[in-house]
């Protein structure tokens, strides 16, 4: 076996990425030259992949790569290099136990050339630059988030100078994002707002408060992400994208949900949310399995399942995931059903997540 | 097929109106028609109960009601029986469980509820028995006598088969006019039980009622909580806590939260005689009910220095577990579900990672086992055949690693010689234990059981006392007085 570098790593990645698109075995090939790698070089991953007999020798599939849990980013640290050596270190924001998932990065270059492709191909869809609004505190302020770093980048490299971030220390600005959009909507240029999925809940609540709504100009999008994670009301698909319309005036086709995760390198996006749970997809350097969650094989088309996903660009880390939300494989792409939870009990004994919120308090 | 379930004495059956629930299995389906109440049909079910029972069931004897009970059960524990065979078709659909399961599980239950048994209720409980049918002479004198309420409400849950009969005859035994709110996991044998007791004395029948509401939406609801003197519901914290807040203060509320119990295995029972049978014995307590029930063990403390090892014993438990897969399938398991246990699983994995702990059974096995030999504090698993075995020095550390959960525990298996047996008991106690079971007894409590460690009947009933002194004044105003 040759020895290979993770400059070398880097560079072949950053070529497949540059390719216009990846055919089965084109992604095959890649996924199982960095399963060696990651094997070699990750030893929690490696003795994971021991305990289910998969080594490089005997895996000749990606899809029998094995997929760790995402919980075992809370767990283990899943790291080819020592973890001391990142430059950067993304932390989910999930508090469940006190314990945060970390993803070591010893560079970015993948990760942002990953994140900047895909988002142009998605939500620019051939624009140059378009005005943002960020509805997320910025990298600054969250030096640990790699939403703030998405953001961040999608500012930077996508947006024009004038774009700003509308929240911080105290919270949402209306005070300045509301002059701002009137501007937007008199100025008739496309405006984009994007930022997680609970910080656009208060702001249609303060501005159904106020009896206003805006009708930014043809062309505007609206970027969503993460769901609402205990942080605001939880609302529908359907209430959610009715309410992003009527507040703003981007028709629910121009509202694009981004599906991503700490433990990825990587996005996923749909065309717009015309209808509720419309097709994910991500770049050619991702794929996604549905699987059963208990034997971790693979579903048919159309069966409900968990979310395995394969990012190339995670190189460092692990780049096949055992997620834990429910998806469906379409044509296309994958649905995407929220998260895998619920009632596990159907009796009297306690089950884990309410074992969990006891203890929390 | 459909199945119409519940108990409506006194409503026009013309006037009802259902909710269809399917329920599929073992390759069959069947669908449940659950009444769907109005609020005013909810009122008159809920005066005519309290008037029937103040009128009927409350002028009883005793006897009588023990007498109609046992001879519903005689005819739920004859297999002939046309309800029995329809409970032993149905209710592997409609909960998932497999026919054996509900079958032994079945008779073994209602075992508990023949006229023996439930004179030890009685026994149990009240002194006198007789204070339930008239005013009885106490020992510091005067008399007492003992009221159940006049509406006793019941909201049940879950999916094991029949639970609901436990708090259904505890009602009828200190003559409460009782209704029944069903559970959607198994919503037909108390149905059926009121039914047959209807048949067999109906006035008895004209005091029971058996409901059903979606869980916290209907208008139905607020009817019923309304009227009852006395809920006695099941249910996670959650929900218990919705309901109570829902409820008049005056109302009194016997809530039975979920559970977790647990094995305690002491090194005296580890040779290599008794350690087979006994890992019998704990993989029957994690198989019955699928770990459902809140006696069910989710963690065992096997002791190290018998002569069989905790990792050996805790491939024994595998060992036997894989061997009642075979003849009793797990349930298949709803989407949730396999989540549940395959995200506990995936911890599991992790740890042994680490080289903390061990993990038996194949993701696609219907069982797993985790093994570590580390102390560790209680918790719940993915249930389904999930079960943690941890290593101690000694049993003793036991108590330490559960107090912190006092709110969940209830029974605790233990297999330790007698003196054992009693000192763990007396510091599991005190923690909050309120149930010591053997292995393989875990889920099959004895009549009588104070569940929750509390008294099913008397928790239910008040007192009145006449005080000696009243009885005494009375003298003055006899018309023989002199």
């Amino acid at each position: 076996m040759t020895v290979v570098t993770q400059a070398e790593i880097v560079e072949a990645l950053l070529d497949f990425i540059a390719l216009p698109d990846a055919t089965e075995a084109e992604f095959e090939a890649m996924a199982l030259k960095l399963f060696a790698w990651q094997f070699r070089n990750n030893e929690p991953y490696k003795r994971f992949a021991l305990q289910r007999g998969r080594t490089p020798l005997t895996v000749k599939r990606w899809r029998d790569i094995p997929a760790v849990p995402i919980t075992a980013f809370k767990d283990l640290t899943l790291s080819c290099t020592p973890p001391e050596a990142a430059t950067h270190v993304f932390m989910t924001s999930g508090t469940t136990q006190g314990v945060r998932g970390r993803s070591y990065h010893p560079t970015l270059a993948v990760w942002s050339r990953s994140m900047l492709l895909n988002f142009r191909k998605r939500f620019m869809r051939g624009r140059e630059r378009i005005r943002m609004g960020i509805l997320f505190p910025d990298e600054k302020a969250l030096p640990n988030s790699s939403l703030a770093h998405y953001l961040g980048l999608a500012r930077r490299e996508c947006g024009t100078p004038d774009s700003e971030v509308f929240i911080g220390a105290n919270g949402l600005d209306l005070d300045r994002l509301l002059p701002v959009l009137a501007e937007a909507e008199a100025s008739g240029e496309p405006y984009a707002l994007l930022g997680a999925s609970y910080s656009f809940v208060p702001l249609m609540d303060a501005l159904e408060r106020q009896g206003r709504h805006f009708a930014l100009p043809e062309g505007s999008l609206i970027l969503d992400t993460g769901g609402f994670k205990g942080q605001s009301r939880e609302l529908g698909p359907d209430e959610f994208y009715d309410g992003l319309s009527a507040a703003f005036g981007v028709p629910r086709a121009a509202c694009i949900n981004m599906y991503g995760m700490t433990e990825l390198s990587s996005q996923f996006y749909d065309d717009g949310n015309a209808v509720s749970h419309p097709v994910k997809s991500g770049p050619h350097w991702v794929r996604s399995r549905v699987v059963d969650p208990l034997t971790g094989i693979d579903l048919p088309q159309g069966q409900r399942g968990v979310l395995v996903h394969h990012d190339l660009a995670h190189f460092n880390s692990v780049s096949a995931i055992l997620t834990e939300d429910a998806g469906e494989i379409v044509p296309g792409g994958f649905k995407l059903f929220g998260r895998v939870d619920g009632e596990a009990s159907k009796g009297c004994s306690v089950a884990v997540a309410e074992f969990l919120a006891a203890a929390r308090g | 097929m459909i199945e119409h379930a519940g108990h409506l004495p006194g409503l026009d059956p013309e006037a009802l109106s259902w909710r269809y629930a399917s329920y599929s299995a073992w390759g069959e389906s069947v669908e449940i028609a659950l009444p769907a109440l109005e609020p005013t049909q909810a009122r008159d079910l809920c005066e005519a109960v309290r008037r029937n029972a103040r009128v009927r069931l409350k002028q009883m004897p005793t006897a009588r009601i023990v007498d109609a009970i046992d001879a519903a059960i005689a005819r739920l524990l004859d297999r002939e029986h046309p309800l029995r065979r329809k409970a032993e078709h149905l209710l592997p659909i409609v909960t998932g469980y497999d026919r054996e399961t509900v079958r032994l599980g079945l008779t073994s239950y209602l075992k508990t509820f023949r006229r023996p048994q439930l004179l030890r209720f009685l026994a149990e409980d009240f002194a006198n028995p007789a204070v339930l049918d008239g005013f009885q002479p106490t020992a510091k004198g005067g008399f007492l006598r003992a009221h159940g309420p006049d509406l006793l409400l019941h909201v049940w849950a879950g999916n094991v088969p029949a639970l609901s009969l436990w708090s259904l005859i505890c009602g009828l035994l200190v003559k409460a006019g009782s209704i029944g709110k069903l559970a959607s996991a198994e919503p037909l044998t108390a149905g059926w039980f009121a039914s047959l007791l209807a048949e067999i004395d109906p006035e008895i029948g004209q005091c029971l009622a058996i409901v059903w509401w979606k869980g916290g939406e209907e208008a139905g609801e607020a009817r019923f909580l309304k009227a009852a003197d006395t809920v006695m519901a099941y249910g996670n914290n959650a929900t218990l806590a919705a309901l109570r807040a829902k409820l008049p203060i005056t109302t009194r509320f016997l809530p039975h939260g979920h559970k977790i119990g647990f094995g305690l295995i002491a090194r005296e029972a580890l040779d290599s005689r008794k350690a087979p049978t006994l890992a019998r014995l704990a993989a029957h307590d994690v198989t019955r009910y699928e770990q459902q029930g809140c006696y069910s063990p989710q963690m065992l403390f096997v002791e190290r220095g018998g002569r069989v090892s905790p990792a050996e014993f805790a491939r024994h438990v595998a060992q036997e577990l894989a061997a009642i897969a075979h003849r009793h399938s797990r349930r298949e398991l709803a989407a949730a579900e396999s989540a549940a246990v395959a995200g506990w699983r995936g911890a599991q994995e992790m740890q042994a990672m680490g080289g903390t702990a061990e993990l038996l059974g194949d993701p696609a096995d219907p069982w797993s086992i985790v093994h570590v030999e580390k102390p560790e504090d209680l918790s719940p698993t993915g249930l389904n055949r999930t079960l943690k075995l941890v290593a101690v020095e000694n049993l003793d550390e036991v108590p330490a690693l559960v107090a912190p959960y006092r709110s969940f525990l209830q029974t605790a298996g233990i297999a330790a010689s007698p003196a054992r047996l009693f000192q763990l008991s007396e510091r599991l106690g005190e923690i909050g234990v309120t149930r010591i079971a053997p292995l393989g007894r875990m889920t099959a409590p004895e009549a009588g059981w104070h569940h929750d460690g509390r008294f099913s009947l008397l928790d239910l009933v008040t007192m009145t006392e006449i005080e000696q002194s009243a009885e005494a004044a009375s003298e003055g105003f006899a018309p023989y007085v002199d």
